[in-house]
């Protein structure tokens, strides 16, 4: 995105090229934002950071992979596998090595990151992509990943919305829930399965740093607004998906790094957002 | 305790049993063994000293604890129950009305991937909030609640689930003097004009004493468990021996 100063007409022009990336950006940004009301208020934001490190990895492995004579493995696969096998972290009985279970998610955070920038260093002539794994420039996108990112999307929000009242009640009282007979085991399972596929098939598209700001800004946006579960959730989304596209149309305009530019618009909210209950409290003085 | 039609058991069954059950912690056991029915319609409160078991022997009740030996049978069909924990589990930060808390209190095993319910049951939520002193507090977020009025939308959350058996630990722990009563008049009322049985942990003896039919002393350092009327359990040595006799004029 550099040359000549960009313009509307430009932006209209180009729109074929634009739409697909777009798209996924708002697929994206409206399912993770939905799904990011669990991980904030479950207190589960290392666990984003895990998975979407995971997922970059899983990118950056596929391609190793394929330049060095191993087997052709669609990066996209790649990540969503490390993506769920983060989020089966969680599944880890870490008592028995006394530690917390964060230190497994750190342990994911920290080695994810740094195996993705030692393989990086393997695959040189593809320095452009990991460069797109780790921080998103999702100028274009194939085909595929935007199938797989609204398929996957739409399934997820689909079930979720389904059961909301089960999910919300074991997420939020699991214990109660589960003298009720509700299947908390499996839900909670759900629940981070449909992030971790989700952070995998984005993080292709997007880029890892896009998908965890997705994750975690606009939920944080929507609670700090105060809104109420069911608000949060489509608050969440809306600014998800708005980020997304805005992020997108701002990198363009600004000839700047698509996925760093879908980051800062995302957190903006959440700026805007506390900017927003310092006042009302000031004002309620 | 078992119907042959599979309906609900009937009045006075037995809904839960302990068969020589052990209660403890890493092999380490509590009490001596535990053998009592509990029957549909009954109010049975359990005291004892802080650390004698009480919320370790309802949580094994529940199935979150492994029992050291024996088990803890259920009738058939299974009866329905509710619990009310001892400490707030519901995150501070959680942005729910009461009223959706008490909706959760209708969910039942994959009941949730069910349509929503409609008027009846709102009018029993409605009722459930009444019968537990929350009304006002329908529209209010959870978060925004006293202790004391959290209690009370559990306790109507309890309500609208119309249990079999309900159990509570400690649940008006922070409640004031007249919402304490309030609710172990509700209680009671559940076993009388529901047929549900109440297993209740509580320091309340001088209520546990108004209210419930029977008592469960856990007495762990004589090693002793008494269960009887209030009379019984109050006149026990063991329980002279924890509360001494300022706590008996009290608890009379």
């Amino acid at each position: 995105m550099h040359g000549d100063a960009p313009t509307w007409q430009m932006f209209i022009d180009g729109w074929e090229l634009f739409r697909d990336p777009i798209l996924c950006a708002l697929g994206a940004g409206a399912v993770l934002g939905f799904l990011g009301v669990y991980v904030v208020l479950r207190r589960m934001v290392f666990v984003s950071a895990a998975v979407t490190q995971s997922a970059g990895l899983g990118i950056a492995l596929a391609f190793y992979s394929e330049i060095h004579g191993g087997p052709a493995v669609d990066p996209i696969v790649g990540a969503v596998l490390l993506a769920l096998g983060a989020t089966m972290l969680l599944a880890v009985d870490t008592r028995s090595f006394k530690v917390p279970r964060e230190v497994l998610l750190g342990f994911a955070f920290a080695a994810g990151g740094g195996a993705t920038i030692l393989v990086g260093d393997h695959i040189s002539q593809e320095a452009h992509d990991i460069q797109s794994i780790l921080f998103g420039s999702a100028v274009l996108v194939r085909g595929l990943d935007l199938v797989l990112v609204l398929a996957t999307g739409a399934t997820a929000l689909g079930l979720h919305l389904w059961w909301y009242r089960g999910l919300t009640f074991a997420s939020f009282d699991p214990e109660a829930a589960r003298v009720q007979g509700l299947p908390v085991r499996f839900l909670s399972n759900f629940l981070l399965v449909s992030i971790g596929a989700m952070a995998g098939v984005s993080a292709r598209a997007l880029g890892s740093l896009p998908v965890f700001a997705f994750s975690v800004m606009p939920a944080a946006a929507a609670l700090a607004l105060g809104a109420r579960l069911s608000w949060a959730f489509a608050i969440a989304a809306l600014i998800g998906a708005f980020s997304g596209v805005a992020g997108y149309v701002l990198a363009f305009f600004g000839q700047l790094p698509v996925g760093g530019s879908q980051t800062v618009v995302v957190s903006g909210f959440l700026l805007l957002a506390f900017a927003v209950r310092i006042v009302a409290r000031l004002r309620a003085r | 305790m078992t119907t042959s039609s599979g309906e609900r058991p009937g009045a006075g069954a037995e809904l839960l049993r302990c068969d020589k059950l052990v209660i403890g912690h890493r092999g380490q056991a509590l009490l001596p063994a535990i053998d009592l029915g509990i029957r549909r319609g009954s109010f049975l409160a359990v005291i004892g000293r802080n650390g004698s078991g009480k919320s370790t022997w309802l949580r094994t009740l529940l199935g979150f604890l492994r029992p050291l030996s024996g088990r803890v049978a259920r009738s058939s069909p299974p009866p329905l129950l509710a619990y009310m924990a001892q400490a707030m589990t519901i995150d501070p930060l959680l942005p729910v009305r009461a009223i959706d808390l008490v909706r959760w209190g209708r969910l039942s095993g994959w009941g949730f991937a069910r349509p929503e319910a409609g008027d009846g049951v709102r009018d029993r939520e409605r009722r459930a909030l009444d019968a537990a002193g929350a009304a006002p507090l329908a529209e209010t977020l959870f978060r925004d609640l006293s202790e004391g009025q959290k209690q009370r939308v559990l306790l109507a959350r309890l309500y609208a689930r119309d249990p079999d058996v309900a159990l509570l630990d400690e649940p008006t722990s922070a409640m004031d003097a007249v919402a304490e009563r309030q609710a172990l008049a509700g209680l009671r009322a559940l076993t009388r004009e529901r047929g549900a049985a109440v297993i209740l942990v509580t320091h309340l003896l001088g209520l546990a004493a108004e209210y419930a039919d029977e008592i469960l002393l856990f007495d762990r350092d004589g090693g002793a468990i008494v269960h009887g009327s209030p009379a019984t359990v109050f006149a026990a040595p063991a329980f002279k021996q924890q509360y001494g006799d300022l706590e008996l004029r009290h608890a009379r």
